[in-house]
């Protein structure tokens, strides 16, 4: 009873820490066609932002997420205007991009490993103590993260279904064309997206360092677990990835726990690579067809 | 016209292949230092390993990132099969490129379905999956003495397989010009197949897919069939050059999977010119000096290794060949340039 309880609860800290790494990845694949690579350092730019914010200036923890947002905010309209804005509706934007990100993380990569030393630190924020469910430990801090990356989904998701940003930022993912003839600045929506997904990432970052530790390279393991749900929920389907996170963190915590640590990883991929041939895209991704 | 065209290409490929090849042959005798040498043969290896990644991405339109996996398949079977089973490396390499195939298939039978964004994505975890799987690799396999030997030689990497045995048989002076002529043969026989490949109706049916998917399609060609054609036969060159590359170095390591070697060598293909039969050299060529120069400021490698990628993906998407190229037919105004680019 005590196993199954322990396996529920990591699986679900786990379900938690890949939702959270989701998010910012979904959203900008789903509206923009853009993958970005350079998601993992985003999350460690997130990460230590808050970090410097909370040690060297001393700043209160909200003030110093809030901040963290802002820069990963300022990162993600860099990478618009210097790499996306230059790339749209060029031919191959799809795979180029993805290149192109890729060049972006290794220079923040390179500029956090300068700026903080290869060094991994303990990231200030986060909750002390635990919960006691029989003879199994759940700390706050685990809690506190499935809750966060909950939100964080469900207030995307609902942002994006509501509001009148919303709305235009579907609508591009949709039809780019049209909704410029619509009068939607669609060069806009693109730079709001990477935006707020830049904001998004930072944030996750934190949530992330806060039950790992703070390492220039610390995004890039999540950055690819996250990369894995989006495919099996179809790329840009944010609810589904929701879902997702969940099954995989439960069924990769089991495996873990029945066949040795290492083979958590191989079993996912395993798993995602099945229900690929199933349904090539996507458990909750729907067929996309082409007029001619 | 089509065909008067590509027979010209075939013979401008020929001269330059020449030319090359007897470069290449001159070079070691006029300047034999050891790390000259040495860093030849390793360009001659990633030169092998670009132009296959070239006629997977650049021409097939796989945009696949188990490039450098299927490349330490080759190592590490060859390497395998030498320490294990007491095989020459000489025979076991070959075995190597062929286990490359065998690995590519499989991969090509799981990804090659999905569409553009996917098959990176999913390459790229088949990749991590790998290089996670022989770095916790921690059981004991086979006992020597009192240490420990696990399979794949985890962490420490796989070693004490043998080499080409040229340190006895070449005299001290000249050992080095082993490694360096069989990495130069493996890659003239690489870029072959590549010519082989762009230049036969392989290439135009690919550019046929590539123009207009669906009317290629009704003509009868299958994308799946194509694409896993290419990406499995060039994976026996991907594989013999991970198996050369255990035996230059006499040792098989994980840091093969490293996310940035890579990128670095993702950043030959493009900054060469991705889909152009000597872009794949001229960009391992280029990225080699670069790198030179970076190891004066090896702090910042990564941040300039990033930085050339970008600029030239954003810039200049058709790369050094593509640019060469364009100069070249700007000066032949007379023949009228038929959109022969895309």
């Amino acid at each position: 009873m005590d196993s199954l309880t322990q396996i529920v609860a990591s699986g679900l800290t786990v379900g938690a820490m890949y939702a959270v790494s989701t998010v910012a990845l979904s959203l900008v694949w789903g509206a923009l066609n853009v993958l970005n690579m350079g998601q993992g350092a985003m999350l460690a730019v997130g990460g230590y932002i808050a970090y410097t914010a909370v040690t060297a200036f001393g700043l209160p923890i909200p003030i110093a997420i809030v901040a963290a947002a802002g820069v990963g905010a300022l990162v993600g309209a860099v990478l618009y205007f210097l790499v996306v804005k230059l790339m749209i509706g060029k031919d191959g934007f799809e795979t180029n991009v993805i290149i192109a990100t890729f060049g972006f993380a290794l220079i923040l990569e390179n500029l956090v490993l300068r700026l903080y030393g290869a060094y991994p630190l303990r990231q200030p924020i986060g909750l002390d103590g635990g919960w006691h469910i029989g003879a199994v430990h759940v700390p706050y801090q685990n809690i506190l993260l499935v809750l966060v990356s909950a939100v964080l989904m469900t207030v995307v998701a609902y942002a994006l279904k509501s509001t009148r940003t919303g709305r235009a930022i579907r609508a591009t993912a949709q039809n780019r064309g049209a909704t410029e003839l619509m009068g939607v600045r669609v060069s806009k929506i693109f730079l709001q997206v990477l935006m707020i997904g830049g904001g998004l990432a930072a944030i996750s970052g934190i949530m992330l360092s806060t039950i790992t530790t703070l390492a220039p390279t610390m995004g890039y393991d999540p950055m690819l677990k996250a990369f894995i749900i989006c495919v099996i929920a179809g790329l840009g389907n944010i609810y589904g990835a929701l879902i997702a996170s969940f099954v995989l963190g439960l069924f990769e915590v089991s495996v873990q726990f029945l066949f040795g640590v290492r083979f958590g990883f191989p079993a996912l991929l395993l798993l995602v690579i099945s229900a690929l041939i199933w349904k090539p895209f996507g458990v909750f991704g729907r067929r996309k067809t082409d007029r001619l | 016209m089509m065909k008067n065209d590509s027979a010209g290409r075939f013979r401008t490929d020929i001269v330059i292949g020449s030319v090359l090849i007897v470069a290449a042959i001159i070079i070691p005798f006029v300047f034999p230092t050891r790390y000259v040498i040495g860093q030849l043969t390793i360009f001659f290896l990633w030169a092998t390993v670009v132009s296959q990644w070239n006629l997977v991405f650049g021409v097939a339109g796989i945009f696949s990132l188990a490039q450098m996996a299927i490349f330490a398949m080759g190592g590490y079977v060859a390497g395998m099969l030498s320490l294990y089973l007491g095989w020459p490396l000489w025979i076991s390499m070959f075995f190597g490129g062929f286990a490359s195939v065998l690995f590519s298939v499989l991969i090509g039978f799981a990804c090659l379905r999905l569409r553009g964004a996917y098959v990176a994505l999913l390459t790229l975890a088949i990749a991590q999956t790998m290089y996670l799987l022989i770095i916790t690799d921690t059981a004991c396999f086979m006992r020597t003495g009192v240490t420990c030997r696990n399979f794949t030689g985890g962490t420490r990497g796989l070693a004490q397989f043998g080499d080409f045995g040229f340190r006895e048989l070449l005299p001290y002076k000249y050992m080095a010009f082993g490694n360096y002529f069989i990495g130069l043969v493996v890659l003239i026989f690489a870029v072959a197949f590549s010519i082989f490949v762009i230049r036969s109706p392989i290439g135009l049916a690919f550019r046929a897919l590539r123009d207009n998917q669906t009317c290629a399609e009704v003509r009868g060609i299958s994308k799946f069939k194509y694409q896993l054609l290419i990406f499995s036969s060039s994976a026996f060159f991907t594989g013999l050059a991970g198996a050369v590359y255990a035996g230059h170095f006499r040792v098989m390591g994980a840091n093969t999977l490293y996310l940035n070697l890579l990128l670095f060598l993702l950043s030959m293909l493009i900054i060469g010119g991705v889909g152009r039969v000597w872009g794949p050299i001229l960009g391992a060529a280029a990225l080699m000096l670069v790198d030179e120069v970076l190891k004066e400021f090896v702090n910042w490698r990564l941040a300039g290794l990033g930085l050339i990628l970008v600029v030239f993906i954003v810039l200049l998407p058709k790369g050094l060949a593509g640019y060469i190229e364009d100069i070249f037919q700007r000066g032949r105004k007379n023949k009228a340039t038929v959109g022969q680019d895309e």
